[in-house]
């Protein structure tokens, strides 16, 4: 674990804290350990996210900074756009659920993670852009425009406007009133993306240094590589990060933890106890079959979709047969990465992630299977051991 | 409405149906043993035989329940006699899988019963019949837990409107 800082002055500057990530990503395209890097970069406002492929250094420094109000999946990129990473070398800069949802996409053929180099970022969560605006109109009384820069720290939304004015906001305050994260980033246990092959962040720097470095965390031998690469080409110094420091990064991961956990048990609460079908099925009925959640989803590949061939559902009914519903759940529960896309896309507002993830997590007791951890653990169902289960 | 459904939702006259998938080598096997010996048990349960245990598809036990089975049985071969040799052990991991499952949906569990009988156990498979036809009597009829997705029940009106009320999907596409 080290503490490591762009020796480039450009991109230290315009990197979020320290400018590794921008400084490995070019590194590596330069010394063609890569073909190229996936990346997102600020579109018409810092509310707005572009994923694209980059290929030289000034497209790289593009996407220098963080942008929290871009809830993007580059998982499925990879798969759509860049065949899978089956012929070319692909960096990725991801979040957990990103890395999580490449290592289940691997798992299923979809994508070939030798050739994906996976440049994890911390965090804490993100935002939806609309319900991002009105928030900001709301608890900080600024136009939300005029926001230049917002990071979440320390348990607040902090905001910096373009004539330099700083305000601040507890996130607890901001979700009681149903704004802050998005639903699924409340619940989500996994902040340092400790599954990816180097992890980044600026959890855990202490000292003088808060705020100007970024803690690398290497994680598989290609996250060495990565690095050695980097450090070969000069783009990056590193030190070795004080234990205080490594200390106080699990102390802020362990908080993050026992957040989602409370957040998990209050929103699956409203499921919970008698008519819990009934209850499910207030929300699934609402669905107009528009099947954007199996198009966005990670973990949905198959080619030809067993809810579309009229085997078990009935074709033209709307809403559809409760069997759409109860398929997709079994289908995607085992593996969810609660990555939320599926509910950010519902055009009827179905807290779908909600209740996949809540299938998930009580299937993982079951099972003892967590999705996206690690690449060596099969895929529940998928080897027939002959153990009795 | 069939008889069975006028029989399911009147109360005092309620008798579980039941649907049984047997394996074709061992438990149906199992099941003509017991009809050949003549012995004598409860006719709530309906046979399926499929050809292995490793065939179904813990859809096909989801699809059963909304098709109105109040239990739904899987008998198989014990484990190192299936005829495809692995077929048990993965129907096993499925029933594993499917009972976590249907908890999580909010459906009883205990309404899913796997179980493994030869071809020799006629009478095992006449003894748990008797068991599962108790068993069903206590947690009582699936509509319970499915309201209005049950068979039969009436839907919402809210969910009544069917897309045929906006315009026909039945009708081939245009040609361009």
């Amino acid at each position: 674990m080290y503490y490591g800082r762009a020796t480039d002055q450009f991109i230290r500057n315009h990197g979020e804290c320290g400018g590794v990530i921008t400084a490995v990503l070019v590194a590596a395209v330069e010394k063609n350990l890569v073909d190229g890097a996936l990346l997102i970069k600020q579109g018409e406002s810092i509310y707005d996210g572009v994923p694209f492929f980059a290929t030289t250094k000034e497209e790289i420094t593009e996407a220098a900074g963080s942008l929290h109000c871009a809830p993007t999946l580059s998982a499925k990129l990879i798969k759509k756009y860049l065949n899978g990473a089956h012929d070319m070398r692909v960096a990725v800069t991801c979040k957990p659920c990103d890395a999580r949802a490449i290592v289940e996409m691997s798992k299923r053929n979809q994508i070939n993670l030798n050739n994906v180099y996976m440049v994890g970022v911390n965090c804490g969560g993100t935002m939806l852009p609309v319900p991002a605006r009105e928030m900001i109109r709301q608890f900080f009384k600024i136009d939300p425009d005029d926001v230049a820069k917002e990071e979440i720290a320390k348990g607040k939304l902090i905001v910096l406007t373009k004539d330099g004015q700083h305000k601040e906001v507890s996130i607890d305050t901001l979700e009681e009133e149903g704004y802050g994260r998005r639903k699924n980033c409340q619940r989500c246990e996994f902040n340092i993306p400790r599954m990816a092959d180097i992890a980044c962040g600026n959890w855990g720097v202490i000292g003088p240094d808060a705020g100007k470095v970024t803690f690398v965390e290497v994680r598989t031998e290609k996250g060495q590589k990565l690095l050695d690469t980097a450090k070969a080409a000069g783009a990056i110094t590193l030190t070795d990060a004080p234990p205080e420091g490594i200390a106080l990064r699990e102390k802020l991961d362990g908080i993050m933890v026992k957040m989602a956990r409370k957040a998990m048990a209050a929103q699956f609460a409203q499921f919970d106890g008698d008519n819990k079908f009934e209850k499910l099925f207030a929300q699934f009925d609402k669905c107009i079959g528009c099947r954007n959640c199996i198009e966005v989803c990670p973990i949905c590949n198959c080619e030809e979709c067993f809810t579309k061939e009229g085997f078990v559902v009935p074709k033209n009914e709307l809403p559809p047969d409760p069997m759409f519903h109860l398929t997709r759940l079994m289908h995607v529960a085992p593996s969810c990465v609660n990555c939320g896309q599926c509910q950010d896309s519902c055009p009827m507002e179905i807290p779908l992630a909600t209740i996949t993830h809540m299938v998930q997590s009580s299937v993982e007791k079951t099972l003892g299977y967590v999705p996206g951890q690690s690449t060596s653990d099969a895929i529940p169902l998928s080897q027939i051991a002959e153990v009795e289960a | 409405m069939s008889q069975n459904e006028v029989a399911s939702t009147n109360e005092q006259k309620w008798e579980p149906r039941i649907l049984t998938f047997c394996c074709n080598w061992c438990s149906y096997a199992g099941a003509d043993g017991a009809g050949v010996a003549r012995m004598q048990y409860p006719p709530n349960a309906r046979i399926i035989r499929v050809m292995c245990s490793g065939r179904m598809n813990p859809l096909f036990i989801v699809k059963a329940f909304l098709s109105g089975a109040d239990m739904v049985m899987m008998l198989g071969c014990h484990f190192g006699d299936c005829h495809y040799l692995k077929g048990n052990y993965a129907c096993d991991m499925r029933m594993t899988y499917l009972k976590a499952y249907l908890q999580a949906i909010g459906i009883n569990p205990e309404r899913l019963y796997w179980d493994q009988i030869s071809a020799s156990e006629g009478i095992k498979f006449v003894d748990t019949m008797h068991k599962i036809v108790k068993k069903a009597k206590e947690l009582g009829p699936i509509a319970n837990e499915l309201g209005r997705h049950a068979r039969g029940a009436p839907r919402s009106s809210e969910a009544q409107a069917t897309p045929d009320d906006f315009f026909d999907l039945d009708a081939e596409a245009v040609p361009a």
